[in-house]
């Protein structure tokens, strides 16, 4: 029994990180219709530009990633203009390519800047943990988890409540509207990306105090980001946390009960079958 | 009209390709292919640079002689980009375009696995210090030779060393990522711990680049596990250090087969590899004397000199590579590949990485030391003639330490 | 003007399959590959190009062609025709039992079940025993390049010739309407499930075959090469970089874009990868339609061709 508290623990936990990674990729889906299959390889920068405040400014992994997501606030945002802008009224097969050789770029300069060399964030207290009577609470998971908790939460009141968020709401279901708000087209898109790309860059510091960096941990990262904004649905910002919980816990529970070679089994499964039983997902409105 | 323009393209790529890159008379050119980018670069750097540091060191001491004449050795290496398909491509390449004389191997077994197809095919031997999988060498193929032990040995001296801790393990864990290679080394362990009399609590296979543990280390948590074994590698061993730290995991010890030996690794996680059990085939001793490099400290001072990182064993199987086959050249007295093939069975010497001696399918066997991270030195532990220094047993709880 | 056409494909196609008598064998070993490429691209050019489906999927057509191939001759001792003929079945099973629920998808989210289903594949033959787990087969080995490489042009003309055969079929039309408008389709008359469930099959037939050929020819075969997700990316990239829903332009797109990344893995060594992304970032932002397109509409347009796409798609 106290083993199953525990892997139900270490399940929701994982689940927040995952919220986290996937957040991004879901608002950037859902407003701008761009399935950034780079979205990992920009976790993976996100990673290394919290790595390298850590280790030459010593700035706390934690304290850190609002800087984090400014920097990555601002690469996104170019990237956008720079470059996605280009071709956001083409077929959609192009918008998979061009994120995909976005994906291959990224990955290729951060060997050649950071090398292939694995790398942790390891703060003091990486390693810690709280005790509660028979389970354990790792803290820097259970950090991570609380950002993660809060940054969606802040997500989704700022798609709410603000004069911008609502502009970007109005942008994802058609660009005429978004224009009522007074708000210009090219500079919303990027505006929204530059955000996305941000929360994957915070996701990716938080990453990095849990797991380990190299520049070629992007693929799966994209691909386990897809099966929980599916899961989650795309059309709020709490679905995705419930979708990352889902998929953490279950994947805990595959890993105990089934066999750990079962993992992705489970989760690349479960997300198939939302897609075919419930394409808008578990949380999303009827189709 | 469409058709051509492809067709060209493949041609003119062709054509330029015949241009550039033939060798130079009185060369003997070694021929590679390894991962200098993509996900496994982090271990193909060891080869690329024990390939050239062995090639140097060679020239430099005169180079190798055939019959009456002496020849330089020139290296041609090639990146794959971690992809099997392109690296099978290369080494065709590189046997029938750039015509070298004989081959070194690419890291990995899977890699090792393909790509000895085509020094067979072209019967041109192929020297690799990469691939460990007991299946590269059950083909019964003759033209490819192995410098890394076998996989199912890596535990046998850890086991033995097990045998004599105090307390003695009561429950050993198994733990091995699902690739050949940590499979072979799993159903190498298996039969050594039962006839060691240990129990086995926990036998699981994970999915390699998993990188979630911890439902696994709750297990062994909640089942008291004494010693864990894991076979996988280095960012998988990574992720489980540090989620062993973070959920309080501490069995009485554990060892791990990759990573241990890498300066990267240790300093990947810092004061937490501490206690960490590993094992390597080769250390930087001064008791392995080779013919070029004076020993096998010498080869680290001089490796670390010029690359400034330390070799671990697959740099000292890399440059034993280069080794192997130009003291196979002299033996043979001709650089024909299937005489040179028949003497790369024979050889038999002294080298910087041990004795070079291959059984008949082509591997070589080496005993593993086992080794352990004690503070911030790396230190052997135990050997083939038994105990060199005594183990840091048992691994106190994170929070003691 | 289509007699001389005829006769220049025709032209083209002998010198291909001369290929192996005069050509080297870095030349013959680039075309194997090149030639499998291009039926790949070509088999997604009938799911992807004619029905407007981006399968992600096509890459677990390829693993189980291969292993079909790689278990028949392995585990089973049965011949090469057999093994490819087995990959076959399991490719048609799973067009046909996957095909049907999936494909009611739309868009992105087609995109990504297909996507999913490829991991699940990987997921699941790494546990499978009959297939070697994640440790994979190793073939027998089989010297023959030769018969390699024209099985492979054979292939190629076959999948070529039927999606030629698309283009003037009532089939064929039928998939354009669904691509064009699916409701519409469906009010014309057109059995959409059916036709969409069919280009699947067909589209997966191909592209297990030429998994089966590829794996007796590299002789070893792992979960994550068989099922290689970007693999898959890469007959996307071949099929729109020459021309999607064309009938030569995925062959033309397959065979220059592997030229070009040969050349750069042989010359560049270390950093093809990185050009070969800018690369891809680079045609879609110039030629989103292609190189058949180009071809059509660069001698009328010049130059402004590049200018005239981007002011096209930007915002």
């Amino acid at each position: 029994m106290d083993l199953l508290g525990q892997v139900l623990i270490n399940g929701a936990l994982l689940g927040g990180l995952y919220a986290m990674m996937a957040l991004g990729l879901a608002l950037v889906w859902g407003v701008l219709n761009i399935v950034n299959l780079a979205h990992g390889a920009f976790i993976m920068l996100g990673a290394y530009v919290s790595l390298y405040l850590f280790t030459y400014a010593h700035i706390d992994p934690f304290l850190g990633l609002p800087i984090t997501a400014v920097v990555m606030f601002a690469v996104g945002y170019g990237v956008q203009r720079g470059i996605l802008n280009l071709i956001v009224r083409a077929p959609m097969f192009n918008t998979l390519l061009i994120t995909f050789g976005l994906e291959v770029v990224l990955t290729y300069l951060a060997q050649l800047t950071f090398s292939a060399d694995f790398r942790t964030i390891n703060p003091s207290y990486a390693g810690d943990s709280i005790v509660l009577g028979p389970v354990v609470l790792p803290l820097a998971r259970l950090l991570a988890f609380g950002v993660a908790i809060a940054l969606t939460v802040g997500m989704w009141l700022f798609l709410l409540r603000t004069r911008l968020g609502r502009a970007i709401r109005a942008t994802a279901q058609n660009l005429v509207a978004a224009r009522l708000y007074g708000v210009e087209p090219r500079h919303l898109y990027a505006v929204t990306f530059g955000i996305g790309i941000a929360l994957a860059g915070a996701a990716g510091g938080l990453y990095g105090t849990v797991s380990q960096i190299n520049p070629y941990i992007g693929a799966a990262l994209t691909a386990k980001s897809f099966a929980i904004s599916i899961i989650g649905g795309l059309d709020n910002p709490l679905g995705v946390i419930v979708g990352g919980l889902f998929l953490g816990i279950l994947e805990s529970l595959a890993a105990l009960y089934v066999g750990p070679t079962y993992a992705d089994v489970a989760s690349f499964g479960v997300l198939v079958l939302v897609l075919i039983v419930r394409p808008t997902g578990l949380l999303g409105k009827a189709a | 009209m469409l058709k051509f323009s492809g067709l060209s393209g493949a041609l003119v790529a062709a054509a330029v390709a015949l241009a550039s890159g033939s060798a130079v008379a009185k060369d003997i050119v070694l021929g590679a292919s390894v991962q200098l980018t993509g996900p496994v670069a982090n271990t193909g750097r060891y080869y690329r640079d024990a390939y050239q540091l062995a090639v140097d060191k060679i020239n430099e001491a005169g180079g190798v002689k055939v019959g009456n004449e002496t020849y330089q050795l020139a290296l041609k290496l090639y990146d794959n980009q971690s992809d099997v398909n392109l690296s099978v491509r290369q080494y065709t390449q590189l046997v029938s375009r750039d015509k070298v004389n004989f081959l070194l191997g690419p890291f990995a077994s899977n890699f090792a696995l393909a790509d000895s197809a085509v020094s067979e095919k072209y019967q041109i031997p192929m020297v690799q210090g990469g691939g460990a999988s007991d299946q590269i060498f059950a083909r019964g193929f003759k033209y490819i030779f192995g410098t890394l032990a076998p996989a199912s040995n890596y535990f046998g001296s850890t086991i033995e060393m097990m045998k004599g801790l105090d307390p003695v393990p009561q429950s050993v864990a198994l733990l091995y990522a699902d690739d050949a290679f940590d499979v072979s080394v799993a159903e190498g362990t298996r039969p050594k711990l039962k006839a060691a009399g240990f129990t086995i609590a926990m036998d699981e296979r994970y999915s390699t680049n998993a990188t979630d543990f911890n439902s696994l280390l709750s297990q062994l948590k909640s089942k008291n596990v004494d010693a864990v074994l894991v076979a996988g590698h280095e960012t998988e061993i990574l992720n489980f250090v540090r989620q062993a730290k973070s959920l309080a995991v501490a069995p009485k010890m554990y060892s791990f087969t990759v990573g241990v030996p890498s300066e990267d690794f240790r300093k990947a996680l810092g004061k937490d590899a501490d206690y960490a059990f590993g094992m390597a085939a080769w250390l930087p001793s001064a008791d392995l004397k080779d013919r070029w490099f004076g020993d096998a400290a010498q080869f680290a001072s001089a490796f670390k000199a010029k690359f400034s990182y330390d070799p671990d064993y697959h740099a000292a199987s890399g440059a034993a590579d280069v080794e192997a086959l130009v003291k196979a050249i002299e033996d043979a007295g001709t650089i024909e590949p299937a005489k040179v093939r028949d003497a790369l069975a024979k050889v038999k010497f002294e080298s910087l990485y041990g004795q070079i001696e291959f059984d008949k399918n082509g591997q070589i066997d080496l005993p593993q030391t086992v080794i352990q991270v004690q503070g911030d030195a790396l230190v052997a532990i135990q050997g083939v003639h038994g105990k060199i220094a005594p183990p840091k047993y048992p691994m106190p709880a994170w929070n003691a330490r | 003007m289509t007699a001389l056409r005829i006769i220049l494909i025709l032209a083209a196609l002998a010198v291909l399959a001369a290929v192996p008598w005069f050509g080297s064998d870095v030349l013959i070993q680039f075309g194997i590959n090149a030639l499998l490429l291009a039926v790949l691209a070509q088999g997604w050019n009938i799911i992807g190009g004619y029905t407007g489906y981006a399968s992600f999927g096509n890459s677990v057509f390829y693993g189980l062609g291969s292993y079909g191939v790689a278990i028949a001759m392995v585990q089973w001792h049965l011949p090469f025709a057999v093994g490819l003929a087995f990959g076959v079945v399991l490719a048609v099973a799973f067009a046909v039992l996957l095909g049907i629920p999936v494909l009611r998808l739309r868009g992105h989210y087609f995109a990504i079940a297909t996507l999913a289903l490829a991991q699940v594949m990987t997921a699941i033959v790494s546990n499978v025993e009959l297939a070697g787990q994640n440790i994979g087969l190793v073939l027998p080995p089989l010297n023959n390049d030769r018969l390699f490489y024209e099985l492979s042009l054979g292939l190629l003309v076959l999948v070529t010739l039927t999606v030629f055969w698309l283009t003037r079929s009532r089939f064929g039309f039928g998939l354009i309407a669904i691509r064009e408008n699916e409701e519409g389709a469906e009010v014309m008359g057109v059995n959409t499930t059916l036709y969409k469930t069919l280009a699947f099959a067909l589209s997966g037939v191909f592209s297990a075959l030429a998994g089966g050929i590829h794996a007796y020819w590299v002789t070893f075969i792992d979960p994550e090469s068989a099922f290689d997700i970007s693999l898959n990316v890469k007959m996307i990239i071949m099929a729109v970089f020459g021309g999607p829903g064309t009938v030569l332009g995925p062959v033309v797109g397959a065979l220059s874009l592997s030229a070009i990344s040969e050349f750069l893995s042989s010359e560049v060594t270390s950093v093809a990868g990185l050009f070969f992304g800018i690369v891809v970032v680079a045609a879609v932002v110039l030629m989103p339609r292609g190189l058949a397109d180009v071809f059509r509409r660069f001698r009328k347009t010049g130059w402004r061709y590049f200018a005239e796409n981007i002011r096209a798609h930007r915002l």
